[in-house]
């Protein structure tokens, strides 16, 4: 029958009616011509023509699908059947939206992140340049270049176009009669060749500006030329003020250019304009300052740039004062994969936590379709009893957990919509985010896809199990008279079982995260954080090249801060606790320990005001901090901590007095700090083992006693702050001390305000990123584990009611009567805890790079663990066992 | 419904499609029509029951062997009429070569036990 006529056989039926009554209208027209009496016509005319609805049934008949006709049914009975059980209608769309929701959200992070191409055109072409060496010690792969390594490469290379990225800092733009802070990245000519993207207007930078003392130029990206200034495409060649100098505009980027580089500096900022690298061998190019990236020549393979870049090691390397046995090498990794290397880890570790989400989520819902298979016995043997197929029993349970299967995709997709959203603000802050995180289409099919899986595997198996049921049996029993332990309940606890072990691994990897994060939070700052706030800028500028105006700045700024009402003290420091510090070495000259003139040792270095301790309240263990008395004419001087003290003068009866050289520089140390915690990335000396905050060594040097050179050198990476300590509360302050730094240069832009609370939490953001994330699943979890349990407990109870009103008329206490009934849930429970503590015990030995202060078997959180699970599982256990004590035994008795 | 009762009423069916079809070769008829046209020519002899002439016509236009369309009858009544189409003719023509084949066959079969 045709599909046409199957969706018009409403209108058909219509017409077939009244063609019908025409019919007899004409054989009663033709009897009364004959003669006939109206009424006798009309009843002839019946009698011949039969029974007309018999025929127009007939024909409807005709006109239907089967198929469709049955599935219609069943749809309407199960919607009706689901609306019944509203409880486990919700239980078990919530349990599949919140599985699918969490697992939608985390896949579409992983998808943008690891799974989808770089947004450049041709990314598997786009590779970086990789030192490799290996040495009978061990190998070690890295991707940054120095600047004889770049220019090497960028000379002598013939296989690809290569282009070198510098760092990424913070710069004073004054445009327009305003000063603004922007985000600065130094790339190489040829880059925007290299990458793909060319400038929409103007053009990219020549080799000509890209050497020392070429042209000032720069490149502004989109959003910045739209903000600051309106569009304007006559902006090109127009002089803008950047870093102190007169810089000319000569292209701007399309709109969404990509950035290719992360950098612990950047988190979290796009990048507003690009200036040329002007690479060299020393100062920067003397450190691993650079990135280079490289796009394969057409036709060239992997292997050929491969070889090409390895024939040029020799000369790249000329300057590394390595060991001989050393093997030295270059190559060209894959961009895709070294982008992605540093969120790599921690993103396939919450997807396998969303993944356990979904399984504990699967789980429940087989169970919660297992238990409603068995309460509704009665009602499927009734129906088979009726003539009803197993096959039609089977189809119809299908199609019930085929609906929630849908009601839950649907739920879920919209709950996964809202996470993606969330995790998309919140993950900027944490990862460079390349591209924008949103539910696309594959996300979308790999979670219906989930959907329709958890659906047909799992309402497949209550499906077989009820309809083998024997009808009579079903119908003498009717699932209230049989005694305890029918075997029929076993998958469920083996379900049950499985739900709680996976939320111990679960919970144990949420809890170590928890017990990191509040280790990190509770570590000691080594200073008073009360009432702090901090103000950096750039000092990237020519207005700032010389060391008198750097200190002389400070000074000014400081004098007017200080008398701010409300200012206890001020300080400034080039870094700030719980920020990453400079890596820079020195020798030590005299004492137990003393460096040949060739080597030397690297630490972490900070250049300070007068001020800087005292207003941080840093306790002074031995001698004195930085004074005003150490000027640029006196002799030189250094402040180190204790860390310092501990890992470089080992032994050495006294610091106080020792000189190290630095920077060409000799000093003597005059006093001994307490440590304070510095951010991830500073150097830490060997054997330490530095989490996101760490206590690093680290020398302290007067601001006047620096070198023009190094304060440039510097400033191209760190923005110097001032630190502040006020008895007002912060917000009415900060105006205060704005106004008081614009006072000394009203063309110096603020770049942050922050307390030392934010500059604690921002490095923190990823570890709480992390936690929040798996503790809420973690929490999911348990609460899934309780809901099953709950259920298996309530459906026993249900099932054994008259058994247990025979026990309870035979003497037994209420009180056996539900421990009878619940304690198999706790014992479950305890089984499942065990397996799953094992199961912990492996899964977080992969959680241990994410671990600090706290080993990856940690008995605190272990037994936490096991004792909140435990809890759960007995109370999810008791309540349900309660309705016990409302069974009366009389009135079960009498339900025979 | 039994196999046995099934197949008989598939033989009834295809005669009665047959029959339709040859009414419809006169030209255009609504229900009435070929009903009275079937017991005419067959001098009152096949007097089915009116009624079940409809489930024919739904079948036979579902196969696209005839078209209807509602028009004003010689009685001045709305009325839905048949006509045959371009398929329920060609289909006419082999339902009655198989039809006088199988008449022809059964006359044979018929004259061979009388003699």
């Amino acid at each position: 029958m045709g599909f046409r006529r199957f969706l018009r056989r409403g209108r058909i039926d219509a017409e077939r009616a009244l063609e019908m009554r025409a019919h007899l209208d004409h054989y009663a027209d033709d009897l009364i011509a004959a003669g006939w009496t109206k009424d006798a016509a009309c009843r002839e005319a019946r009698r011949r023509f039969g029974n007309p609805t018999a025929i127009r049934e007939e024909i409807y008949d005709m006109n239907s699908l089967p198929i469709l006709e049955t599935l219609a049914r069943d749809l309407r009975y199960g919607f009706r059947m689901l609306r019944k059980t509203p409880g486990f209608t919700i239980a078990a769309a919530l349990t599949l939206a919140l599985g699918i929701g969490a697992n939608t959200a985390v896949f579409s992070v992983v998808n943008a992140l690891l799974l989808e191409p770089l947004p450049f055109p041709h990314p598997d072409r786009l590779a970086f340049l990789e030192r490799h060496f290996r040495s009978p010690r061990g190998e070690s792969r890295d991707i940054g270049a120095d600047g004889q390594m770049w220019l090497t490469v960028r000379d002598h290379a013939t296989a690809v176009d290569a282009a070198a990225i510098g760092g990424t800092s913070g710069v004073n733009l004054v445009a327009n009669d305003q000063a603004a802070y922007v985000q600065q990245q130094r790339v190489s000519a040829g880059y925007f060749h290299a990458v793909g993207i060319p400038p929409v207007i103007g053009r990219e930078f020549t080799k000509d500006e890209d050497r020392e003392g070429g042209a000032p130029v720069v490149v502004l990206g989109h959003e910045l030329w739209t903000r600051v200034f309106g569009s304007d495409p006559s902006v090109l060649n127009r002089t803008i003020t950047l870093k102190g100098e007169a810089y000319t505009v000569v292209g701007v980027l399309p709109e969404n250019f990509p950035i290719t580089q992360r950098s612990s500096f950047t988190a979290g900022h796009g990048i507003d304009l690009w200036t040329p690298l002007k690479a060299s061998t020393t100062g920067e190019g003397g450190g691993t300052n650079f990135v280079v990236i490289a796009r394969l020549h057409d036709g060239v393979s992997w292997a050929e740039a491969r070889s090409d870049v390895m024939r040029l090691a020799e000369q790249a390397f000329v300057r590394w004062r390595l060991r001989p046995d050393t093997l030295k090498e270059l190559s060209f990794v894959p961009m895709q994969g070294a982008m992605t290397q540093s969120v790599r880890q921690p993103l396939l570790m919450l997807w396998g936590a969303v993944g356990i989400v979904l399984l504990i989520a699967c789980v429940n819902i087989a169970g919660l379709l297992l238990a409603r298979g068995s309460t509704r016995t009665r009602e499927i043997a009734t129906r088979m009893a009726l003539g009803s197929g197993r096959r039609a029993v089977i189809r119809q349970l299908l199609v019930e957990s085929a609906l929630l299967a849908m009601a839950g995709g649907v739920l879920g997709l919209l709950f996964g919509w809202l996470a993606v959203s969330f995790l998309g603000r919140l993950g900027a802050d944490v990862f460079d985010v390349w591209q924008p995180i949103g539910v696309n289409g594959r996300v979308v099919a790999a979670t219906l896809g989930i959907a329709l899986v958890t659906s047909v595997v799992f309402g497949l198996v209550p499906a077989v199990q009820t309809s083998r049921l024997d009808v009579q049996a079903g119908l003498a029993k009717t699932g209230t008279r049989g005694v305890a332990g029918a075997s029929s309940r076993w998958p469920r606890r083996v379900l049950v079982l499985a739900e709680v072990a996976l939320g111990v691994v679960l919970l144990v990897g949420a809890g170590l995260l928890i017990r990191t994060f509040i280790h990190l939070r509770d570590l000691s700052p080594g200073f008073d954080e009360t009432n702090l706030v901090t103000m950096s800028v750039s000092l990237q500028d020519a207005r700032y090249k010389e060391t008198a105006q750097v200190s002389g700045l400070f000074e000014d700024a400081l004098r007017r801060l200080r008398a701010v009402p409300g200012v206890v003290n001020a300080g400034v420091a080039l870094g700030m606790p719980y920020t990453r510090l400079l890596n820079y070495g020195f020798r030590r000259i005299d004492g137990a320990h003393v460096d040949g003139e060739r080597e030397g040792q690297i630490t972490n270095q900070s250049y300070v005001t007068p001020g800087f301790f005292e207003t941080l309240k840093v306790p002074v263990l031995e001698g004195r901090t930085i004074a005003e008395s150490d000027t640029a004419t006196s002799a030189g001087v250094a402040v180190v901590n204790r860390a310092f003290a501990e890992a470089y003068y080992k032994g050495d009866p006294r610091v106080i007095g020792r000189h190290i050289s630095s920077g060409g520089t000799v000093r003597e140390i005059v006093g001994i700090v307490g440590n304070t915690q510095q951010g991830e990335a500073g150097w830490a000396p060997d054997g330490v083992v530095t989490g996101p905050l760490t206590a690093l060594p680290c020398a302290y040097v007067p601001v006047t006693q620096t070198s023009p050179g190094f304060l440039r050198l510097v400033h191209t990476w760190f923005q110097p702050s001032w630190v502040v300590r006020t008895t007002m509360p912060i917000e009415q302050v900060v105006p205060e001390l704005r106004r008081a730094i614009q006072d000394v240069d009203p063309r110096l832009p603020i770049a942050t305000v922050s307390t030392i609370g934010d500059l604690r939490g921002n490095r923190l953001a990823a570890q709480q990123f992390m936690m929040s994330l798996v503790a809420g699943l973690g929490f999911i979890a348990l609460a899934l584990s309780a809901i099953g349990i709950h259920g298996l407990i309530a459906s026993s109870v249900t099932e054994r009611t008259r058994e247990l009103g025979i026990r309870l008329a035979l003497g037994a206490t209420t009180r056996q009567a539900m421990h009878a009934v619940a304690l198999p849930g706790i014992a479950l429970a305890a089984v499942g805890v065990a397996i799953g503590a094992a199961g912990a015990v492996a899964v977080a030995r992969l959680l241990r790079s994410f671990l600090w202060g706290v080993t990856p078997t940690d008995p605190g959180t272990f037994a936490g663990v096991i004792g909140v699970l435990l809890a759960v599982a007995t109370l999810a256990s008791v309540v349900p066992a309660l309705r016990v004590l409302r069974l009366d035994p009389a009135q079960t008795l009498r339900a025979e | 419904m039994t196999l046995k009762k099934r197949a008989a009423q598939e033989l009834l069916q295809g005669t009665l499609d047959m029959l339709v079809l040859q009414t419809l070769r006169l030209g255009p008829a609504h229900g009435y029509t070929i009903a009275r046209v079937i017991e005419q020519r067959s001098d009152a002899v096949l007097q089915v029951e009116q009624g079940s002439l409809y489930p024919a016509l739904n079948r036979l236009e579902d196969r696209g062997w005839i078209a209807s369309y509602w028009a004003t009858s010689e009685n001045n009544r709305r009325a839905r009429y048949y006509k045959l189409t371009a398929s329920g003719r060609r289909q006419l023509s082999e339902e009655t070569s198989r039809w006088d084949r199988m008449v022809r066959a059964i006359g044979r079969v018929m004259r061979a036990i009388e003699e």
